[in-house]
């Protein structure tokens, strides 16, 4: 039934790549003497023996991928990655403490940007380039990545895209997948490049820029720097990151269809009006607010309220100001676009804009049958009607994310952490988001939570970075029946 | 004018026995023999059988000898094929039946031109199109425009507070009225009124005028306090009624009833968010009015069964909707309908068939324009010289019984007629005249 071999051989090669990746780390330590050189070597040794080792033995699979497999493959892809990407950290010992270090990779391969780290300065370069670049190759998800290489080995890849983009309005671009995900991968990479271009210009050294552009992208939100991209000072710094949080948050076919000139098509998102709007109101609001409450001048009011909210929005988690200072009413309207997130089909983790334009439609149905029964209504997005099963998905989808969350809270509650800090937490890995609330907002790290507390957050963000069914699916009883 | 039509279904058949009556060389096409025999042998045309997208069986009808080749059978493409097949053959001018408006779009003219499409047409778009304009004119039962717009021709029914009921026709066209009566129904039968004849209760009177007098019409016909249709609702959500939704001007709210719910399903994917569609019964009067039909201002019946369009419309005056508007294709009903009161009937055929005549007339080189109206004939006539209309003043020519003029358009500009008017050479005339009188006019034109 599962096709074991061929999910061996996809594993295998995930780990060949993560093996180049923390040998491409191992030259970026060599180059600035690190002393984390030898476990970077270890690891990428590790990563390549296991790798053969699985190539080599599923030698002969059926090229044949069902959506089980296909599911299995991405969560099982997530957690081998992470888990090899634990090594440096806890080898080097940098990070002495298995959870901790679990963490850290997790976060990164997750793009949430949670770090327990309190002493980011003093990390070696390898280390630090490591944390941006897994970011990196989470964002767009170590499985579209291998979209792009996986067709090589004539595998079809189309459960795969359809596992790892469980949201729910995909719009083909392109007939074929492997073109769709080559188009993105270079958005991907151009959009990388040219952030760091801007950067570099702007007074960062050249590695902190594309370690920052990495964690921009991908909308991760690691920092090579303790307190985040307020150290640099600078307002050029803040308004380019800004601009790139915000479009990073945006739908990757839509801004394939930008690229080809289609902005007919584009006019017409209801998504990306929904999340524009909700930036602007946001970004609006908080301006004012602040103005008001906490003697910014308007300009640094609206250069503060634009970041956070990017950041927030798209569940990248930079900070240029602790928000935890601002009125409680400021900093508790982040809420609403930690939880929202961005667009599905962009890097943002979250509910995603897409669901909350569906779900606000289906309510506002409901209101309407409720005066005239025997009206027939049907969902519309982007002029398409939604099939029924998308809708009951959704509705689905929703509960899961509340009940999930309710009880994570609980949890962590349960460990000895305040209501509103658990809270934070909570729907910060969830989101894949980065800072959270209290004592785990922008100006602290999260190495104060409890073990078990980390180790909760941590598949929170591994659940929450693949759209909670992928991982959920693989505990029901029926995934591993017939 | 050897005038080829490929399909003998409604449309084509209406359309061959109006043509034929109009004396000119009729081909109907259709593979089906049953459909063709009665035709043969009734009316002054000829059959063939055979497929109209066959090249073969084009060349027997000897299509490049044909002027105008028209395509009526129900499959769109097949239409189209034909069309291009006939100009390419070497027919004159093409018209193919669609259901698809995006092939109607201004910007696709040209390209279906290059295809050998000359024109395209929607039925059921056409049928929408008189939907709404019976509507945006509420208190018109129907409509028609001349030379543009440039005189218009309205029939209006009379009811018990027009100023106009019990006068006679001298005693208002002796002041200089901005308005001219043409023609007048009683009681199925058409009249064109002499001086002597009086106005009377429930008459459908038709006037011709201009534009900027129809609101003088409004007030003498006392039709101003009827109100303007805000709330329509519509039975059956066929293709007519997704498209009269579909170009109904925004301010006006539309309710559509299907009792299918796959036909609901569809419309509301199609059409806009504004447009309500209810899955129901349109005869169930509870759900009418829990839907509010008490404050509806028109209701639109447009389901594929023609007594239950009568019937439902029928149902919905007595709920008090003021306009009432049916769908009857079959049209031996269309009389009872009329006499049934309901406002505004609505044949796909006559529209069809209608149209497709107009846009003959315009390939057509002889001056005489014509088309049946209220079984009286309204035809166009430009004027030539030294005609006997030129001679006298209008008073004078001695105007034979049954014979109206409409009303004449000058330099672009439409005049009304009265007794004293002149009318000189290159005047576009529009008479009204009883069924057989046409030819007996023409004369006095030429």
């Amino acid at each position: 039934m599962i096709n074991l071999k061929l999910i061996a051989r996809i594993i295998g090669v995930l780990l060949l790549i993560e093996s180049a990746m923390l040998l491409f780390c191992s030259g970026v330590s060599l180059f600035y003497q690190g002393d984390d050189l030898t476990s970077f070597i270890y690891t990428a040794i590790i990563s390549a023996i296991v790798g053969v080792l699985l190539t080599f033995l599923s030698k002969g699979a059926e090229k044949y991928l069902s959506r089980r497999d296909g599911y299995l493959v991405v969560a099982l892809s997530w957690i081998v990655v992470s888990i090899v990407g634990t090594i440096p950290f806890y080898h080097s010992g940098y990070i002495p403490n298995l959870a901790d270090a679990y963490f850290e990779s997790i976060s990164g391969f997750s793009s949430t940007g949670s770090t327990i780290l309190d002493n980011i300065e003093e990390l070696p370069h390898g280390i630090l380039f490591w944390r941006s670049l897994s970011q990196w190759i989470g964002g767009l998800g170590i499985i579209v990545f291998t979209i792009a290489i996986l067709p090589l080995f004539g595998v079809s890849s189309i459960q795969l895209f359809a596992a790892e983009s469980s949201s729910p309005s995909y719009d083909k671009v392109h007939p074929r997948i492997s073109v769709t995900a080559k188009w993105i991968w270079g958005i991907y990479a151009g959009l990388t490049a040219l952030q760091t271009g801007l950067l570099w210009l702007g007074d960062m050294s050249f590695f902190d820029s594309i370690c920052h552009s990495f964690a921009t992208t991908s909308t991760g939100g690691f920092s090579t720097k303790q307190s985040s991209i307020a150290f640099y000072h600078s307002s050029y710094i803040e308004y380019v990151i800004s601009f790139f949080m915000i479009f990073s948050g945006i739908n990757f076919t839509v801004l394939l269809l930008m690229l080809t000139g289609k902005f007919k098509k584009i006019i017409k998102n209801s998504e990306l009006k929904y999340y524009l709007t909700s930036v602007i109101i946001l970004t609006l609001i908080i301006t004012v607010g602040l103005n008001y409450t906490s003697n910014y001048d308007l300009e640094k009011a609206f250069r503060v309220a634009l970041f956070q909210i990017g950041s927030i929005h798209t569940s990248t988690g930079f900070a240029t100001d602790n928000y935890m200072s601002w009125a409680p009413f400021l900093w508790g309207l982040l809420f609403i676009p930690m939880i929202v997130g961005a667009c599905a089909g962009s890097t943002s983790g979250g509910f995603k804009c897409i669901r909350m334009v569906i779900l606000s439609k289906i309510t506002f149905h409901e209101f309407k049958r409720m005066i005239h029964p025997n009206v027939v209504l049907r969902v519309k997005v982007n002029e398409q009607t939604l099939p029924n099963t998308i809708q009951s998905t959704i509705l689905a989808f929703s509960f899961t994310f509340i009940l999930i969350t309710l009880t994570s809270t609980l949890l962590i509650m349960a460990t000895g952490v305040e209501f509103l800090e658990s809270f934070g937490v909570v729907i910060s890995s969830i989101s894949n988001m980065g800072p959270g609330f209290g004592r785990f907002g922008p100006d602290f790290s999260w190495s104060g939570l409890p073990e078990v507390a980390k180790w909760i957050c941590s598949f929170l963000m591994l659940i929450g970075r693949l759209e909670l069914f992928t991982i959920l699916l693989l505990l029901t009883p029926g995934f591993w029946k017939d | 004018m050897k005038i080829i039509i490929a399909g003998a279904g409604a449309v084509g058949t209406h359309l061959a026995k109006l043509l034929s009556s109009e004396k000119q060389d009729i081909i109907l096409l259709d593979e089906d023999e049953e459909r063709l025999e009665t035709l043969n042998s009734n009316f002054d045309l000829m059959t063939h059988i055979g497929s109209p997208t066959s090249i073969n069986c084009l060349k027997e009808v000897d299509v490049k000898s044909a002027d105008l080749f028209i395509a009526v059978t129900p499959d769109e493409s097949r239409n189209i094929t034909a069309c291009m097949l006939a100009s390419n053959l070497g027919a004159g001018k093409t018209v193919a039946r669609i259901d698809n408006h995006e092939y109607l779009q201004p910007k696709n003219k040209d390209f279906f031109k290059e295809l050998g499409v000359d024109s395209l047409i929607y039925p059921e778009l056409l049928a929408a199109e008189e939907i709404i304009s019976a509507m945006k004119m509420s208190w018109v039962r129907q409509w028609w425009e001349f030379c543009d717009g440039a005189i218009v021709l309205i029939g209006v029914r009379i009811r018990e507070n027009a100023e106009l009921l019990d006068t006679t026709l001298s005693e208002l066209s002796s002041s200089e009225s901005p308005f001219h009566i043409v023609a007048i129904k009683r009681n199925q039968e058409t009249i064109i009124p002499r001086g002597k004849d009086t106005i009377e209760l429930n008459d459908i009177v038709y006037f011709t005028t201009t534009k900027k007098y129809i609101s003088y019409i409004r007030k003498v016909t006392g039709k101003e306090d009827y109100p303007d249709v805000r709330n329509i609702m519509i039975m059956g959500g066929s293709r007519i009624a997704a498209r009269t939704a579909e170009y109904a001007p925004d301010y006006i709210n539309i309710k559509i009833l299907d009792t299918n719910i796959d036909r609901c399903n569809r419309l509301s994917e199609a059409l806009d968010n504004r447009i309500m569609i209810l899955n129901g019964d349109a005869r169930d009067m509870d759900l009418l009015i829990d839907e509010g039909i008490r404050h509806t201002d028109a209701f639109i019946a447009l389901t594929g069964n023609s007594e239950s369009n009568i019937l439902a419309c029928l149902a919905a005056k007595r709920m008090g909707v003021a306009k009432t508007i049916a769908e009857v294709e079959n049209v031996d009903f269309i009389p009872m309908a009329e006499s049934l009161d309901i406002g505004t009937i609505i044949n796909k055929k006559f529209i069809t068939a209608s149209h497709i005549y107009q846009m003959m007339l315009d390939v057509d080189v002889s001056n005489v324009k014509c088309l049946t109206f209220a079984d009286a004939d309204v035809a166009e006539f430009t004027v030539k010289k030294d005609s006997r209309v030129t001679k006298k003043t209008v008073q004078h020519l001695g105007i034979p019984k049954g014979f109206a003029i409409g009303g004449l358009v000058r330099n672009g500009e439409g005049i009304l007629v009265n007794g004293d008017t002149q009318i000189k050479e290159g005047d576009h005339v529009v008479v009204f005249c009883l069924n057989t009188m046409i030819k007996k006019i023409e004369k006095l034109f030429n």
